[in-house]
């Protein structure tokens, strides 16, 4: 049963307009869950996790009482979302 | 009578030993005083360090494991899928960064030459530049001296030219690397992983490959002349991925209508055949009209583009009546160019269906592998057009070779057909045979014209820099199949 919300979840997520693909982050920052090939989801999920650090660290250091919520990264070609929760990151592709 | 006597002694006085000393002569010397001077010193922290390289691991991803491992994850969902959703719909159909451009590094605003290497040796005998090829880490540029225009079997020797353009003391009238040859080259490709060999084609069928980083004969290894190897002019030579990572086997193709495989056998310094293909008109599927000629002929190979996606595929330019895909098998399919012979084929590097290809007709066709038909034409020059390349960055960018020694690039994303940029060889008049983008510099082009110089091009911004939208409208364009 857990099995199969999971997949309907991340489902409705990729299915929502421009959505490249999605990855599932876990504490370590090795990836559990991804719509994408292995070498993509192993590049983005290690590089994600550490700017992901960084900016948490930059909130909380303006701010200790202050923590991250979202973050997103914007290139030319894409965008990155990340939604950390207990560091779970996501990438949609914005056309 | 008999008395003692004594009597005083008598000397002589030596007249040597005083003539002796007079000829002597003393002298002596003293060096001034020397300065010495001490000091001491002391490291007071040392610091050791050291560096390996590792090899490659591949890493195993384990993706489909039981949910029961990760009890929050399905709240954590719920939570983070309300916020992720909410993002999305806001991200489409916010116009917050609707022409927003950030540039982080300096335009480039025009093209312009870098260099022009020549041969002098070559020049004097009026060769030509058949081919060029960058090597893989993009600092060498290698050329292949020979004659494009003569239609008779020809014994001249010919050069093969290399200059390091990342040698600050780079002379342009004097090649790095220079190596003869005993017939004139007419292809020459640089290894894709190692950056010091490279394998040419000769207008006598053989093969080679050099390795530039040997002290004294640079012959890696050579095909030689046998019954199994190409007797006319090899055209393209190419390295296609083997059957392991990291290997390589080297593809020929030539005017007998043979393409074929070898193996490097370093030891040896053999090229030893593993497979090949005799293109065979009985076999070439006609579009259009059937074909006239009756019995087997083999076909002239022109030209020979390996697609970049699919590595048991690639594409043989023949005359005069079009192209054929080839598989393992016999020919696949074949395409239709209505022209005349196809000098130059290339398979784009952002779509797995399109190639354009150039010949005789003043032309460049834009093809997709799905239909025969081309599925663009546009006016290229009023002469011959040697070579096409698509650009390495920008997906809906090629350059084309004219005769006429120009170097016209087109851009498919613009309304208008006509080319975005024409680029002057100033070889009064002589053709282009050749051009190759720089696999690592990709603003810098290597044109190589029929006065035996090598021109470097470095392009402007707007030529390199991929718009935001052009995979999309290249997609686009290979979907405009007819029905």
């Amino acid at each position: 049963m857990l099995q199969a919300e999971v997949e309907e979840t991340i489902k409705r997520i990729q299915s929502q307009k421009g959505v490249q693909g999605i990855i599932i982050v876990n504490a370590e920052g090795i990836p559990i869950k991804s719509t994408l090939d292995n070498s993509s989801t192993v590049q983005y999920a290690g590089n994600v996790h550490q700017l992901l650090m960084k900016a948490r660290g930059v909130v909380r250091d303006i701010d200790p009482q202050n923590d991250l919520t979202f973050l997103r990264v914007r290139s030319k070609k894409n965008e990155i979302m990340i939604a950390p929760g207990k560091e779970i990151i996501q990438k949609p592709k914005q056309m | 009578m008999f008395t003692d006597e004594t009597l005083d002694l008598i000397g002589a006085e030596s007249t040597w030993r005083k003539s002796h000393q007079q000829t002597q002569e003393s002298r002596s010397c003293q060096t001034l005083p020397v300065h010495t001077a001490e000091a001491e010193t002391q490291a007071k922290a040392v610091l050791d360090n050291s560096t390996q390289t590792q090899d490659q691991i591949s890493q195993t991803l384990s993706l489909d494991q039981n949910i029961c491992h990760f009890p929050g994850l399905l709240d954590f969902l719920h939570r983070a899928e309300d916020v992720v959703t909410k993002e999305l719909v806001k991200n489409s159909k916010s116009h917050a960064f609707d022409g927003f451009e950030v540039n982080w590094e300096d335009q480039n605003e025009s093209v312009s030459c870098m260099h022009r290497l020549q041969h002098v040796d070559a020049q004097e005998r009026g060769l030509q530049v058949t081919s060029v090829s960058w090597n893989c880490t993009g600092s060498v540029i290698g050329c292949g001296f020979g004659r494009v225009d003569d239609g008779d079997w020809s014994n001249e020797k010919a050069y093969v030219c290399m200059w390091n353009l990342d040698r600050q003391k780079l002379n342009p009238k004097r090649p790095d690397v220079i190596i003869g040859v005993v017939t004139p080259v007419m292809c020459l490709c640089f290894h894709p992983l190692k950056p010091s060999v490279v394998a040419g084609g000769l207008y006598s069928g053989e093969v080679l490959v050099w390795d530039t980083s040997r002290s004294q004969d640079l012959i890696l290894s050579q095909t030689g002349m046998s019954a199994d190897t190409h007797r006319e002019p090899v055209y393209r030579v190419s390295w296609v991925p083997g059957a392991r990572r990291g290997e390589f086997t080297l593809l020929s193709a030539g005017s007998g209508g043979r393409v074929l495989l070898w193996t490097v056998d370093g030891a040896e310094a053999k090229l030893i055949l593993s497979s090949g293909y005799a293109l065979v008109q009985q076999q070439v599927p006609q579009s259009g009209a059937a074909s006239k000629t009756p019995g087997i002929t083999n076909i002239e190979v022109t030209s020979v583009a390996l697609s970049p996606w699919d590595l048991d595929t690639f594409l043989v330019a023949v005359p005069p009546d079009g192209e054929s895909v080839t598989l393992r098998a016999p020919v696949q399919f074949s395409f239709s160019t209505r022209g005349g012979p196809v000098h130059s084929v290339h398979f784009s590097p952002f779509h797995r269906n399109l190639f354009v290809n150039v010949g005789t007709d003043s032309l460049a066709h834009l093809h997709t592998v799905l239909q025969p038909r081309p599925l663009l034409s546009l006016r290229v020059s009023d002469s011959y057009t040697f070579g096409v390349r698509w650009s390495p960055t920008r997906p809906l960018v090629f350059a084309a070779a004219t005769g006429q020694g120009l170097v016209q690039m087109f851009d498919l994303g613009r309304r208008s057909l006509r080319p975005v940029a024409t680029i002057d060889q100033n070889t009064s008049g002589q053709p282009t045979y050749c051009l190759e983008f720089n696999p690592k510099h990709t603003n810098l082009m290597a044109v190589g014209n029929a006065d035996g110089s090598v021109s470097i091009w470095q392009l402007s911004a707007e030529l390199t820099e991929q718009g935001a939208k052009e995979t999309a409208m290249l997609e686009q364009l290979a979907n405009e199949v007819a029905d």
